[in-house]
């Protein structure tokens, strides 16, 4: 397993990098950072949609994030992956097509987490805002998002997560990434599959698991800011 | 019937009980109270050994409930308690809740156990409710419930820890009423309340509790002439008339 | 472009049966990762009971292994990895007998299994103490306790999220595609790539995608009525 890791470490950090596509760990990290940072924006407006009191406005996101949590998430690679290039008008490379719909897919997601966010506030802050004669978006820009996002940290780490661990679907349409470099690894060596997709999965689990312990740390912190769990309280 | 011994508890460093002794013979009904914190809920929680105490014995029928010869679970049966909070089972109705020990414990066929259970419940006045969720009763009503599903097991002696305390005040006097009955019908009973009328009316002792000792103890009648000077004297006249 | 719609042209004789035996396995595997799911689950929650530290450490890793490995990796340590362990006598018997869907349930199902144990523990969790001391007062020892008063109870909490579980199970098993398993999502590839008809071919399967699936959260979203007690 070691001599693998030895000789192939370069091919799991960066891919074919300079001598083809940067690939490997690297883009894996790079792809999930950027379709989260891209949907964040489409995630917001969706979850506003949804606690909207226009029902024009609240049915359509219902919709949308009903029809994305019902589908998987290969369906939407292979949507983009097929039509992209009839929309654009030219060819699409496997890393775009998984972004793309890894940000429709996340933002769905993503807008369920900051909607429980929202209506995880105390009702009181909205009051105390609207009584202060603050308007919408104001309350919402200065004092409902700025708590929701706050306290929603660990969950967007946990998405995070979710998001690297979906990358990996990029091998289905060979997008340059982790599992596809362990793939290529494995078919140059041919004999020793458990070894290679072992050190895919430890790779995996070491990037994953450190970023789940700082969310649960993270979340920790939040409610230690809090004024803590209630403790227990010894009866009389 | 029941007799505590030099009885010590401690929670980490805390000493909530300290060197309690007392015996409460068959049939009697003594009232304990006390400031909140002072012990005796952890008191009457030793007797079934909700708490574990780390110094003296604590005796059912002269029998110490830390040994092993003690089958815990049959102890239990025959020493009713009755909760703060009802603690009703949520998934049953409030037949189930008093049916679940018979059928389950006792062996008793379903028909029996129901039979058995509607008898309790028109004790505590609530036929009409048997069939009836948990969750759509009242805190009166749960708190009936309760000590019906107690009464079920026919236990020899029955615990309450501040039954009345999470009702509303006009629940309280139902509650209440259906402990005097029990009393009066010669059961054996340690009640911790704040309810100091019922404590005159009912007990035949009232031991008072504070910072994890027992301190002062007497009838109704004998703290009443020398209640001026004493802790419990002021106590009661803190908690007011009742 | 001059495209024309056309969704009778997949819906006709050896594509429709590819749909549909497509759609038949993905059920079914469904169904198979769904039974070893919750047996694993409930035996990973039992085991976590058992009162000796090095078993919870056991389950602990067990589930974060599959929670924070990407599923369809979990899926090439079978497919490809674990064979390759076994004797070649195995090994032929795997090939011969459709070996990929059963490693594709396997993954998945085990992966499911951590879930479902943590959706079960939070179920218990949620029980307050005092139903269990209430049980044992009347004289219930520990497991008349758990089994007729605190896990009826967590049950019920757990319903909903184990649906949900369900559904990303469902959703889960079109990864199967990417070693072979003939799924609705290699069926619909497959369909494609005969016809030509990409609009076509991936509409169907996304309706049978989006109908089963809603049907799942329907259930969820019922079940979550039908069952919460009112506790205090």
């Amino acid at each position: 397993m070691l001599e693998i890791l030895q000789n192939n470490w370069l091919l799991f950090l960066v891919g074919q990098y300079p001598h083809g596509p940067i690939g490997g760990l690297v883009m894996t990290l790079f792809m999930a950072a950027l379709s989260l940072a891209l949907c964040f924006p489409f995630a917001i407006g969706l979850a506003l949609a949804r606690l909207s009191p226009y029902r024009w406005l609240r049915l359509p996101a219902t919709a949308i994030v009903h029809t994305v949590r019902g589908l998987p998430l290969i369906m939407f690679i292979f949507w983009t992956y097929f039509f992209s290039p009839l929309i654009i008008g030219r060819a699409v490379g496997g890393v775009e097509t998984l972004v793309i719909a890894l940000v429709v897919y996340e933002a769905a997601y993503l807008s369920e987490i900051i909607r429980a966010g929202i209506e995880g506030l105390p009702r009181g802050q909205t009051e105390a805002a609207t009584s202060l004669g603050l308007r919408y978006w104001p309350t919402t820009i200065k004092v409902v998002l700025p708590q929701a996002l706050h306290n929603m940290l660990p969950s967007m780490v946990s998405q995070f997560v979710s998001t690297i661990k979906e990358t990996s679907l990029g091998y289905v349409i060979s997008a340059h990434e982790l599992t596809f470099a362990a793939a290529q690894v494995n078919n140059v060596l041919l004999t020793q599959p458990f070894e290679v997709y072992g050190i895919l999965a430890l790779t995996y689990f070491a990037l994953c698991f450190a970023l789940t312990s700082l969310a649960r740390l993270i979340e920790r912190r939040i409610s230690a800011g809090r004024g803590g769990a209630p403790g227990i309280v010894v009866a009389a | 019937m029941i007799r505590f011994e030099n009885v010590d508890k401690w929670f980490g460093t805390l000493q909530v009980l300290a060197g309690i002794s007392g015996e409460v013979r068959r049939g009697e009904v003594k009232v304990l109270v006390g400031p909140s914190g002072s012990g005796k809920s952890t008191l009457i929680r030793t007797v079934t050994r909700l708490e574990t105490i780390q110094g003296g014995r604590v005796l059912v029928d002269d029998a110490d409930i830390a040994s092993r010869s003690v089958d815990i679970n049959r102890l239990r049966q025959r020493v009713g308690f009755v909760f703060q909070a009802y603690n009703l089972f949520p998934h049953l109705s409030a037949l189930g809740n008093i049916t679940l020990g018979l059928t389950k414990l006792r062996g008793l066929s379903k028909a029996a156990a129901r039979e058995r259970a509607m008898e309790e419940l028109a004790r505590v006045g609530l036929t009409e409710k048997a069939d009836e969720m948990p969750g759509l009763l009242s805190g009166g009503q749960k708190q009936r419930v309760a000590i019906a599903r107690s009464l079920a097991m026919d236990p020899q002696v029955m615990l309450f820890d501040e039954p009345t305390s999470a009702l509303d005040p006009e629940m309280v006097g139902e509650v209440l009423a259906a402990m005097k009955r029990l009393a009066a019908g010669g059961m054996t009973m340690i009640c911790v309340t704040h309810e100091i009328g019922f404590a005159r009316e009912v007990a035949d002792e009232i031991w008072f509790m504070e910072a994890g000792r027992l301190i002062e103890r007497g009838s109704p009648a004998e703290l009443a002439s020398s209640q001026a000077g004493s802790r419990l004297g002021a106590f009661l006249r803190k908690v007011g008339p009742g | 472009m001059g495209y024309v719609f056309d969704i009778g042209s997949v819906l006709t004789g050896k594509y429709l049966d590819w749909f549909l035996i497509g759609l038949a396995t993905t059920l079914a595997l469904t169904a198979v990762a769904w039974c070893l799911a919750m047996a694993m689950g409930i035996i990973l929650t039992l085991v976590r009971m058992i009162p000796f530290p090095p078993l919870g450490w056991f389950v602990a890793l067990y589930v974060e292994y599959h929670r924070n490995v990407p599923l369809l990796v979990q899926i090439f340590v079978w497919y490809f990895g674990v064979p390759s362990l076994l004797p070649r006598p195995a090994r032929q018997w795997i090939n011969a007998h459709h070996g990929e869907f059963l490693l594709a349930a396997i993954a998945l199902g085990l992966a499911a299994a951590a879930y479902v144990a943590e959706d079960i523990r939070s179920g218990i969790r949620s029980i307050p103490k005092a139903q269990y001391e209430s049980a044992r007062s009347i004289g219930f020892g520990y497991l008349g306790a758990m089994g007729y008063v605190v896990l009826p109870q967590a049950l019920r909490i757990a319903v909903p999220p184990l649906i949900n579980q369900t559904l990303l199970l469902f959703k889960n098993t079109s990864l199967a595609m990417a070693i072979g398993v003939g799924e609705l999502t290699y069926r619909t590839r497959e369909v494609e790539s005969y016809t030509f008809k990409t609009f076509e071919a991936f509409a169907v399967a996304t309706a049978l995608y989006l109908a089963i699936s809603f049907g799942i959260m329907a259930l969820g979203s019922w079940s979550g009525q039908r069952l919460r007690l009112e506790t205090r």
